[in-house]
C-alpha cells in the first residue's frame, strides 16, 4: 500500500494526496494499492508546482488497525517532533495519532519510494 | 558591540527587497523550486519535515538586549514561540513558512541581523572563542578579527561559488573554545618572539563524513596581513577542490591529498605574488572596528561581599559559582554561563520569554552584551561580582541556572530525526534520556567533566566526532541505531574519538553512558577527567563493560 506526500509551498507543512487535494492528516490520505494509480497521482502532483514541493510515494504499513507510513521518518512528518509534543500535528491527539505513535518499522532509508534521486 | 553603518543598512534593506520580490515570483509560478531553491538557501532557508526552517546568522556569537529581545519577538510571531541554537552560533527557527519570510528578514535587519551566507558555498557565518573581551587568557579581543573577516567575506564575488561551504573560527586563547582544530580554517593568536600578535593558521579541519584535524600551514602570521593570506588559502581551494563529487568537496579532503606542506607551499607561493596591500586592512579601519569591541568597565573592588555571604548560605548558589561562573579580566567582573540544558530539555532550545529575560539580563548586568557559546549554551560575558546574587536569582526563575556547565549532562546534539531532512535517526530524545539520567548535581559534580555530542547523522552538526563520548545515530535495518565514540576533543588537545564497537539500539544508549561512568569512576586517578582516564587506559575497559551482556 502506499500514500503520496509533500510539502505546501507557501508554509511548508507536511500533506497528503487524496483524490487530487492535499490534507493535513495522515489517516484523510488516499491510499493506493494499485502501482500505476499511485504513480498517475505522483505524476499529477508533480505538475503542481505552486503547491506543493518535491511530492513523493511512500509504503504504508498496518498499525492497531489503522495504516501508517512504514518509515518512522515518515511517521516524524505526520505527528511533529517528538520532543515537543504539542507541536505539530500530534497536539490535537485522536486514535490515528495513537496508531502513528505505535508503528514500528524502518527509520530513513527504507519507506520512501525512488529514495535515490538524480542528481 | 559592531554596529552596522549607513551602508550596511541600505544594503540587508534590499537584499530583503529582492528576496521578497524572489519569493513573490515562485508563489506565483514565475520561477520553479529549482531556480528558487538556491535562492532561498542563500538566505538561510531550509525546507525539514515539518515546515522551512530559518537560520539566522549571529556572527562570532554576539548579541546586544535589543537583537535577542527581536529574536524572541520573531520566535513568538512567526514560530512556536522557541528558537534552537547551534553549534555553529546561530538560531535556527523550525516553524517558519515561506511567505513570512521576508517579513522576517525585514524585522531582523531592522536590528542589523541577517541570514545571509548561513548556507551555501560561501564563507559561512564567522565564530569566535565565547568568552572573547572577558577572559584574561586571551591576547586580544578575537572578535575585531572576526569582523574583519566578515566584512571581507560577505558577498565577496570571488569567493561566493566555492567548491563547498567554508567556516572560519578564531581564539586568541591556548584554551580553545571555538573547536578550531576542525574548521576549515582555525585561527589562533599567538605573540611572536618581538612581542608582536600573530595567527597559528590550520587548515583542513572539518567533521562529517571523512573527520580530519585541521594541519597547521604557517605557525605564524602577523596579524596585519590575515585577511591576504586568508585570500591566498581560499584562492588555492577554490582553485583545486573538487566540484565533481559532493563528498571531496571540502577544503578537508584537498588538503589531505596534497598532503599539509604541499598545500601551504602553494599557499605561500599564491600570498607572495599577491598584491597584499590591497587586501590587508589600514590600520585606520582595524581601529574603526577595534572602538566598537572597547566597553566601559568600572573599577570595582576584586571580592564581593554580597557573593560571599550567600556562597556561605546557599549551597546552590555555591554550586552555580563552582560550575557556571569564570573569572573575567577585569577585576569585580564575571563571566557566567546560562544553561540551556536543564535535563529533560531540548538541548540549545530557549523560549521567547528565556529570550527577554537574558535580553534584560544582559542589558541591566552585562553592558548589554550577551553570546552564543558553540555548546549550545548562553554567557553574560560581564557582570559585577556584586550583581551575581540578583542575575542568579532571575536566571534561576526561569529555569536557566542548572549548574551544569562542561558536565554529564551539558550535552550536545543536533536536531536529528525530530526535524532534519538528513536524519538517520532522532539525537534530541537520546540527549533527553541521558541527561535525566544523571540529573542529581551531586553525582554530575562527582563525575566533573564529561562532554556528551550527539549527531543524527554522519554529517556530525553535534560534532560527535569530537565528544569526550560521541554518539552517532544510523538506521539499521530501518531502527534507530546508535554508534558510540570515545577519547574526542575540539579544544586544544583536540582529538578523533575511536569507536567504542558494534552500534547499541535506542534502549540501550543511557545505560551504556551509565557504565561507561562506572568504568571511569572505577579507573581514575586523582584529578583525572574522564578523557584522561580514557586516554590512558584505552577503550578495552569500556568496551568490555558495554558489551558484557552480548558475551
Ligand atoms: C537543515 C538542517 C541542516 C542541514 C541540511 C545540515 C547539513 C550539513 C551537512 C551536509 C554537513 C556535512 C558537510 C560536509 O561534510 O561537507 C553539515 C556539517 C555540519 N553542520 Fe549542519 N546541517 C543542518 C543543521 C545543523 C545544525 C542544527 C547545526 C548545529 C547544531 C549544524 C552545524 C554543523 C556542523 C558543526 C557541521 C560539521 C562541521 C563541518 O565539517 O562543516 N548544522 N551540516
Ligand atoms: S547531523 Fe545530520 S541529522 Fe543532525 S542536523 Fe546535521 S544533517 Fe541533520
Amino acid at each position: 500500500m502506499k500514500a503520496l506526500t509533500g510539502n505546501m509551498l507557501q508554509d511548508g507543512e507536511a500533506v497528503f494526496w487524496s483524490h487530487g487535494r492535499w490534507v493535513a492528516r495522515f489517516r484523510d490520505a488516499e491510499l493506493f494499492d494499485d502501482a500505476g494509480k499511485a504513480e498517475a497521482a505522483e505524476g499529477a502532483a508533480k505538475s503542481q508546482q505552486t503547491v506543493v514541493v518535491d511530492p513523493y510515494l511512500i509504503d504504508v504499513i498496518e498499525s492497531e488497525g489503522l495504516w501508517a507510513p512504514l518509515s518512522f521518518r515518515e511517521r516524524v512528518r505526520c505527528l511533529g517532533p517528538t520532543n515537543h509534543p504539542q507541536h505539530g500535528k500530534q497536539a490535537d491527539g485522536g486514535d490515528d495519532i495513537d496508531a502513528l505513535r505505535h508503528a514500528i518499522g524502518a527509520a530513513r532509508s527504507t519507506g520512501r519510494v525512488n529514495l535515490i534521486k538524480r542528481k | 558591540m559592531y554596529q552596522y553603518d549607513v551602508i550596511d543598512k541600505e544594503f540587508t534593506d534590499d537584499r530583503v527587497a529582492e528576496f521578497r520580490e524572489q519569493v513573490g515570483r515562485r508563489i506565483a509560478g514565475e520561477i520553479t523550486e529549482d531556480q528558487f531553491k538556491p535562492i532561498r538557501l542563500l538566505n538561510g532557508l531550509y525546507l525539514q519535515l515539518h515546515a522551512y526552517m530559518l537560520r539566522i546568522a549571529i556572527p562570532y556569537g554576539t548579541l546586544t538586549s535589543k537583537k535577542l529581545r527581536k529574536l524572541a519577538w520573531v520566535a513568538s510571531t512567526y514560530d512556536q514561540g522557541y528558537g534552537h541554537f547551534t553549534t555553529r552560533t546561530n538560531l535556527q527557527l523550525h516553524w517558519i513558512k515561506l511567505k513570512d519570510a521576508p517579513d522576517i528578514l525585514a524585522a531582523l535587519g531592522e536590528v542589523g541581523m541577517h541570514s545571509m551566507q548561513t548556507s551555501g558555498n560561501t564563507i559561512r557565518n564567522v565564530t569566535a572563542d565565547p568568552y572573547a573581551g572577558a577572559t584574561a587568557d586571551e591576547l586580544d579581543d578575537p572578535r575585531v578579527w572576526a569582523e574583519a573577516i566578515r566584512q571581507w567575506s560577505t558577498l565577496h564575488p570571488e569567493f561566493s561559488f566555492l567548491p563547498r561551504k567554508f567556516k572560519i573560527a578564531v581564539t586568541a586563547s591556548a584554551k580553545d573554545r571555538a573547536a578550531t582544530r576542525v574548521y576549515d580554517i582555525g585561527l589562533a593568536m599567538r605573540r611572536g618572539r618581538g612581542g608582536e600578535l600573530g595567527f597559528e593558521v590550520m587548515v583542513g579541519g572539518g567533521l562529517g563524513r571523512t573527520p580530519y584535524l585541521g594541519a597547521t600551514i604557517r605557525e605564524f602570521l602577523p596579524t596585519r596581513h590575515l585577511l591576504s593570506y586568508l585570500q591566498a588559502i581560499l584562492r588555492v581551494y577554490n582553485r583545486y577542490g573538487r566540484r565533481d563529487n559532493i563528498w571531496k568537496a571540502r577544503i578537508k579532503v584537498l588538503v589531505a591529498s596534497l598532503g599539509a606542506e604541499a598545500f601551504a607551499r602553494q599557499v605561500e607561493a599564491e600570498w607572495e605574488k599577491s598584491e597584499q596591500e590591497q587586501v590587508d586592512l589600514p590600520d585606520i579601519e582595524l581601529a574603526r572596528i577595534r572602538a566598537d569591541f572597547t566597553p566601559k568597565f568600572e573599577a570595582l573592588k576584586p571580592r564581593s561581599e554580597a557573593v560571599e555571604k550567600l556562597k556561605a548560605s546557599d549551597p546552590a548558589f555555591a554550586r552555580f559559582l563552582r560550575h557556571n561562573v569564570h573569572p573575567h579580566k577585569v577585576p569585580g567582573y564575571a563571566l557566567v554561563d546560562v544553561s540551556l540544558k536543564t535535563p529533560g530539555q531540548t538541548p540549545g532550545d530557549m523560549t521567547s520569554e528565556q529570550m527577554n529575560v537574558a535580553a534584560d539580563l544582559a542589558e541591566t548586568y552585562s553592558l548589554d552584551e550577551i553570546r552564543v557559546n558553540y555548546t549550545q549554551n548562553l554567557i553574560l560575558p560581564h557582570v559585577k561580582l556584586d550583581d551575581l546574587p540578583a542575575v542568579y536569582a532571575a536566571l534561576k526563575a526561569a529555569g536557566l541556572a542548572t549548574p551544569n556547565i562542561d558536565l554529564i549532562s551539558d550535552i550536545i546534539a543536533c536536531p536529528g530525526l525530530d526535524y532534519c531532512a538528513l536524519a538517520n535517526a532522532r539525537a534530541i530524545p537520546v540527549a533527553q534520556h541521558i541527561a535525566e539520567r544523571f540529573a542529581d548535581p551531586e553525582r554530575a559534580e562527582a563525575i566533573g567533566e564529561l562532554k556528551i555530542k550527539i549527531s543524527g547523522c554522519i554529517n556530525a552538526c553535534g560534532h560527535h566526532h569530537v565528544g569526550h563520548i560521541g554518539i552517532l545515530g544510523v538506521d539499521k535495518k530501518g531502527e534507530e541505531f546508535y554508534q558510540v565514540t570515545l577519547g574526542g576533543s575540539g579544544e586544544e588537545d583536540a582529538a578523533l574519538g575511536s569507536m567504542l564497537g558494534p552500534a547499541l539500539p535506542a534502549d540501550k544508549v543511557t545505560d551504556a553512558v551509565e557504565q561507561m561512568v562506572e568504568v571511569y569512576l572505577r579507573e581514575r586517578r586523582d584529578g583525572e577527567r574522564f578523557l584522561d582516564t580514557f586516554r590512558r587506559t584505552g577503550v578495552a575497559p569500556f568496551k568490555e563493560a558495554v558489551y558484557a551482556d552480548a558475551h
